[in-house]
């Protein structure tokens, strides 16, 4: 070979390796980078950093020095500490028993049988997820109303209402599951056994994972649930941890107070990350016909108990508190009072859901699209956050920014953004991580090719595509948001207040009529946009 | 004597037979009026390109569908009518290779098949020995512990057609077979399917849009065409 030639080869050698080093720093450098990077520094900030200063806190000892006073207590596992974790475990066990038995049935209501007013049951079943729980306790303590019966303060009382909140999140997974399991599958099955087989040795196996995962998520919810139990007066470890920073105000005893539950979440939350690996809860519904749908009886069955889940989970609790809401003297006077802590609620949601909404948008992005099949721990990361307890979370927020030079955020109304942030960034993340998924990535290699960067594919490609989903989960958000209540009411400054907060202190000290008539308040100002979005869109034509 | 011999052959010519079956999805008619009789061990492709209704004919054949207007007879009884699936998609003993082949993906290759027996309640102790047998037919002895996601493209497709057979099907149905491999592949796998339709000389009804594939499996050609029959063409005059 001429030398001439061989040199030309070695030159273009070189010189695509050194494009391709500088091509990998450059990448590593780019606006994408730089921004997945801001919007990760802004999540370990809000939402990684309370949890952590909480955990590192409880080994520090009241002087200041690095002791595991808190644990040695915690490891002697006295009654007391013994009583909390059985009643945590038998909260969370409980509730997420009752709410996969109520929901599984009605998501297969929901997928696989045709009925009318379909999209109206749908909306009418959701409503329990959007009222903030300590709402549904506040109905169920007037419900059984005075004196008390023995179960209206108990952990049986706390369990049907957990369970009748939370319900509709396995009856969503199981609708979107059961949409999403291939057709030509049962059809398969359908050749040689009859539907009821087909239903439970092909189509339950494949939706199991999914069932499996919103229990364990469900689990996790309720043991870190603090409105519930605090209104029924059933000690765990949420309730604790409130009790030992709010009154005694002694962070360590309230951090390790915390940890066997959050042990106990962050290996439910592992499992739940694991079953659900690259599926998505959130399936795009298919106008298909169901090749295993459901008629006659059984359908007949469903629906009855679809009224009777309706009457328990949905009426029964609206009507008491309109009943009670009925004997108030003055409405507006009640509204009147309560407006600064309204307009609080709605301008802090809707600031907080906005920002919750631009960092988890990123956040979410990026872990879909990540190249590596470690995928999950980010999930796993985005849930465990997620169910630390609200009440840790708040104590954790103010031992962060309780500090010199952050005192016009800590002391003013944005430190209750920051709770939001803290709480929901993780939940939205992992919407989006969903929503994310379903959007073929040959679209983005297609914009890619035609010489777009990725700026560009981002904003003109990937957000278009997932506009509807960015409405949603800053709906999803702005309620969560309107209704937090642990949080908020450590982090709350003086004289600052939002709806849930100003609820949960009038409990105590005014007449029920007008808490009543505050908490429907609530539920209207959640309810309305909530119809509207899901209502508005008008279903299109089935097609073959 | 002669009249019950002349009864068994027009029911053995007559062994599928489709009479004026109709079709529309959202107003739209996808099938129209469709009639053709298929022999007992014949094999019939329907030939056309894609949208012209080939696979909702085969489904509605299945009972996954039923048909807007016209009949089904299977083996001298009604299977469908209009509107109605008289009987059940099980209780026809049809087996079926889908397009994108649908085997179950939570079970292995054995469970695939076992599934299918257990389902039609052959006691345990002889579903081994067909499972087996099955298996050595499509030539995939070894893989029984295999689930679907762990084989290639090729012995997925033996596996649905095993999963297809192990019923002991009255008739069995191909939707695009081996549209999903490449050519050498298609070859060699539908070498095989012939192989294995003669030795058990089992009656076939296969949808594609390739005439080459068609030629090769036919005994006869069914044309479609916008939903009608175009043209019938006999391939092997011998067999028909």
């Amino acid at each position: 070979m001429p030398e001439g030639a061989n040199l030309g080869y070695w030159r273009l050698e070189t010189n695509q390796k050194q494009r391709s080093i500088f091509a990998k720093v450059y990448s590593r450098f780019s606006l994408r980078g730089l921004i997945f990077f801001v919007a990760a520094a802004g999540f370990f900030c809000f939402s990684v950093l309370p949890v952590v200063y909480m955990a590192a806190s409880s080994f520090v000892s009241e002087q200041g020095a690095f002791s595991p006073e808190n644990y040695k207590e915690l490891l002697s596992f006295d009654a007391r500490r013994r009583a909390l974790l059985l009643n945590s475990a038998a909260l969370g066990l409980g509730a997420a028993c009752l709410s996969t038995l109520i929901g599984v049935p009605l998501g297969f209501l929901l997928a696989r049988a045709e009925f009318t007013f379909k999209r109206l049951w749908r909306f009418v079943l959701v409503v329990p997820l959007v009222i903030p729980p300590y709402i549904f306790a506040l109905a169920w303590v007037l419900m059984l109303g005075k004196p008390a019966p023995e179960i209206t303060y108990s952990l049986f009382g706390a369990i049907i209402v957990l369970g009748l909140c939370f319900y509709p999140l396995p009856m969503l997974a199981a609708e979107a599951a059961l949409r999403q399991v291939d057709r030509r599958m049962e059809e398969a099955a359908l050749l040689a056994a009859p539907p009821f087989r087909v239903f439970r040795r092909i189509t339950m196996p494949l939706i199991a994972p999914v069932v499996s995962a919103v229990f364990l998520i469900v689990f996790v919810l309720s043991v870190a649930e603090f409105g519930v139990p605090g209104l029924l007066r059933v000690r765990v470890f949420t309730t604790e941890v409130f009790t030992a920073f709010a009154a005694l105000y002694d962070i360590g005893a309230a951090t390790a107070l915390a940890v066997p539950a959050s042990f106990v979440t962050l290996v439910a939350a592992i499992f739940a990350a694991k079953l659900l690996g690259e599926k998505t809860l959130i399936g795009r519904r298919k106008h298909l016909a169901a090749a295993n749908s459901t008629r006659g009886n059984f359908r007949f069955a469903l629906l009855a108990g679809a009224c009777v889940v309706l009457f328990a989970a949905v009426l029964l609790p609206i009507l008491t508190l309109s009943f009670e809401a009925f004997a108030v003297r003055s409405l507006s006077k009640i509204v009147l009072d309560s407006g600064a802590a309204i307009a609080n609620s709605l301008l802090l949601s809707a600031i907080g859901a906005g920002l919750v909404v631009i960092i988890s948008v990123i956040l979410g992005y990026t872990r879909s699209r990540a190249k590596t099949n470690r995928r999950w721990l980010a999930d796993v990361v985005f849930l465990v956050i997620f169910a630390v307890p609200s009440t840790v979370v708040g104590v954790g927020i103010i031992g962060l920014w309780n500090r010199g030079g952050l005192e016009t955020i800590y002391t003013s109304q944005a430190i209750i953004v920051v709770g939001y942030l803290a709480r929901f960034t993780p939940v939205a993340a992992l919407i989006f991580g969903g929503i994310v998924r379903q959007i073929p990535y040959s679209i983005e290699e297609a914009a890619a090719i035609s010489g777009a960067n990725w700026l560009r594919i981002f904003g003109r490609i990937v957000l278009p595509n997932m506009k509807n989903g960015i409405a949603g989960v800053w709906l999803i958000i702005f309620i969560f948001t309107f209704g937090e209540l642990g949080t908020t009411l450590l982090v709350a400054p003086p004289g600052e207040t939002t709806l849930p907060v100003r609820i949960y202190t009038l409990i105590a000290n005014t007449p029920p009529s007008e808490v009543a008539a505050l908490a429907l308040l609530q539920i209207s100002v959640i309810l309305l946009p909530l119809a509207f979005l899901i209502l508005w869109r008008k279903p299109k034509k089935k097609t073959a | 004597m002669a009249k019950t011999e002349e009864k068994d052959r027009v029911k053995r010519a007559n062994y599928l037979s489709l009479a004026g079956v109709s079709k529309s999805f959202g107003g739209r008619a996808i099938l129209k009026e469709i009639s053709f009789q298929v022999a007992m061990g014949e094999s019939v492709v329907l030939l056309g390109p894609s949208g012209c209704g080939k696979t909702t004919l085969l489904r509605m054949i299945a009972g996954l569908e039923t048909p807007d207007a016209g009949e089904i007879h299977l083996d001298g009884e009604c299977v469908a009518a209009p509107g109605a699936n008289l009987v059940a998609p099980h209780r026809r003993q049809i087996g079926f290779v889908f397009q994108d082949l649908a085997l179950w993906a939570h079970f292995t290759v054995e469970g695939n098949l076992q599934f299918v027996l257990s389902s039609q309640k052959v006691p345990r102790s002889e579903q081994t020995g067909s499972i087996v047998e099955m298996l050595d037919l499509v030539r995939m002895q070894g893989f029984a512990k295999n689930y679907p996601a762990e084989l290639s493209g090729g012995e997925q497709q033996r596996v649905a057609l095993a999963r297809a057979l192990i019923g002991g099907p009255r008739l069995l149905l191909l939707d695009e077979p081996f549209s999903s491999l490449d050519a050498n592949l298609r070859g060699e796998l539908r070498d095989e399917l012939i192989a294995i339709q003669k030795r058990l000389g089992i009656t076939t009804v296969s949808v594609t849009h390739d005439e080459e594939e068609a030629e090769v499996l036919a005994d006869r050609i069914v044309k479609l065409r916008e939903g009608a029959i175009e043209s019938v063409t006999v391939v092997k005059p011998d067999k028909v």
